[in-house]
């Protein structure tokens, strides 16, 4: 059984005996995963590669029904629904749980265009609007002043940093509840990452954060909650502060000290 | 010898081999172009674009009626064999994917890619042309789709799938719906990709004969009516090289210049957007 703290804070999500079957596969590779997900906290999930953390994150926003055969079992509750049902509305979900990708995801069109794209998907058409909210969404991505006199240009032209900035500007133009991270910063420079990680931090104020990343240092830095997850399997869920200074599992202990990993 | 001698040796052979058959390929193909632009430039007037066949012994004949035929032709074959072809890529890069079904449907196209020109023009001849009775420019029009359409097909095919998934899975984690996915995003990545297959398919069948002689047939005055047999350069240049006559040789000739010059330019423009999607 995973040790788990006890959450104070009121829950964004709540997993409950989850499993997790990627298809053609026999055995789940997530397995009766239960755990809470603190609102407006950052929860960092770490664990070797292959442990499963990255096939958690991707559960949150159903993104594993792009491919066929995969299969979900157990709850995660969000807003007092399970979501793992055939009947959720996948769009309305995915508005609402936002995901940056480990590569910068910037789509063939121009800076404006790109931060737009969601809104637009809403319907909003209004220009005064659109323009408003996509300056917003860029100044609270640290992103306008470097972007502000060429929002009509191609997208791909940024940097990576820029364009990972970008890709979250456009996730949260359309003010998500749960932004998931699929490790972020894994193909940036330091200097970027070290600009991701403070938006990261600031993005807490208004939305629930989940993060997949192989750092461990970037989950003691920014995180609140950690979770050591292993074999598909949750180890420890606690503090981030306790998990990396005093853990209760021996597990967690031998891989944040780096005996296996 | 040394090993190190007899390496080097061996390679300088096998440098000097393929550096004279590269120059022999290449060689032929300057020859041809050299006479074609020669021979073709000669008979090149401007009653060439003007007039139309005329019986042999005038000199005042042109192609007027065999580059309209030929436009036409085209056009209708782009029409039917370019949204078609857009359309079954798209099915198999997004949604037939590995599945059985879109691998049995890459194979065949693969193959209909090397049939011989002249079966589809037989097959055309036999489903279109024997039932309405006689030949039309229909008839040709299909046979040129049916030519065009799994060239087109493998290229979008092959250049959606170059979109790289974690675009689609970005978009659809916006909550995007599939097919808004694939208009905005997935073409939009694979846009210079597309019109190149696009304009290489279109070039391939403007040089086709065969499937029009048992299709189109052919016209030796200006004929805009798809019911009926239509000029075509090709066929024309087919006609008049074998004849016997100076004057249509010499329209031959001037012909197989201008239609030459038209896929050139097709393969380069095609070949263009490619090297600037690959420069990215």
């Amino acid at each position: 059984m995973a040790t788990i703290v006890e959450i104070t804070e009121p829950k964004a999500l709540e997993v409950k005996d989850f499993e997790f079957t990627y298809a053609k596969a026999d055995a789940p590779s997530i397995k009766k995963l239960s755990m809470p997900i603190a609102r407006h906290n950052i929860t960092a999930l770490i664990g070797p590669s292959g442990c499963g953390k990255t096939t958690l994150l991707r559960s949150f926003n159903r993104i594993h029904d792009l491919y066929p055969g995969n299969k979900y079992e157990g709850e995660i509750i969000f807003k007092d629904r399970n979501i793992l049902t055939p009947k959720e509305d996948l769009i309305k979900l995915r508005i609402q749980i936002g995901m940056i990708f480990q590569k910068p995801t910037a789509f063939p069109m121009s800076i404006f265009d790109n931060v737009a794209y969601g809104m637009r998907l809403q319907g909003i058409k209004n220009k005064t609007e659109l323009q408003g909210r996509v300056e917003k969404a860029l100044q609270d991505a640290a992103i306008w002043g470097e972007v502000k006199d060429r929002l009509k240009h191609d997208a791909n032209g940024l940097s990576g940093g820029q364009q990972q900035r970008l890709c979250i500007a456009r996730a949260i133009a359309v003010e998500p509840e749960v932004l998931l991270f699929d490790e972020p910063t894994s193909a940036l420079d330091p200097i970027s990452t070290g600009g991701i990680e403070e938006l990261i931090v600031e993005l807490r104020e208004r939305v629930s954060i989940i993060i997949v990343t192989h750092n461990m240092q970037q989950a003691a830095r920014v995180s609140d909650y950690t979770g050591f997850m292993y074999l598909g399997e949750l180890v420890e869920l606690g503090r981030t502060e306790e998990i990396f200074v005093t853990p209760r599992e021996r597990l967690t202990e031998e891989y944040i000290t780096g005996k296996f990993g | 010898m040394t090993h190190t001698q007899k390496r080097i040796l061996i390679n300088e052979i096998v440098m000097a081999l393929s550096t004279l058959s590269a120059i022999i390929g290449i060689g032929f193909l300057l020859w041809i172009l050299g006479v074609l632009v020669t021979n073709g430039l000669e008979a090149l007037s401007t009653t060439i674009f003007t007039a139309e066949g005329a019986p042999p012994g005038n000199s005042d004949g042109g192609l007027k009626h065999a580059l309209i035929g030929q436009l036409i032709l085209v056009s209708y074959a782009a029409l039917f064999g370019v949204p078609l072809g857009i359309l079954a890529g798209t099915y198999l890069s997004e949604y037939g994917l590995k599945s059985k079904m879109a691998e049995t449907i890459r194979d065949i196209s693969d193959i209909m890619m090397s049939a011989p020109s002249i079966v589809i023009g037989a097959f055309v001849y036999a489903i279109v042309v024997a039932p309405m009775g006689h030949f039309s420019g229909w008839a040709g029009s299909i046979a040129l789709a049916i030519i065009m359409i799994p060239i087109i097909l493998r290229t979008t095919d092959d250049m959606l799938q170059l979109v790289p998934s974690t675009l689609r899975e970005a978009a659809f984690a916006l909550g995007a719906p599939k097919y808004k996915v694939i208009i905005q995003v997935v073409y939009r990545g694979a846009k210079a990709g597309i019109l190149t297959g696009v304009l290489l398919g279109v070039a391939r069948v403007a040089g086709e004969t065969a499937p029009l002689l048992f299709t189109s047939f052919n016209d030796n005055f200006l004929n805009t009516n798809m019911n009926e047999p239509m000029a075509s350069l090709t066929v024309t240049i087919y006609n008049y090289a074998t004849s016997p006559y100076e004057d249509w040789q010499q329209l031959g000739w001037a012909a197989a210049f201008i239609l030459s010059m038209f896929i050139l330019t097709l393969n380069i423009i095609g070949r263009l957007f490619l090297l600037k999607r690959k420069g990215r």
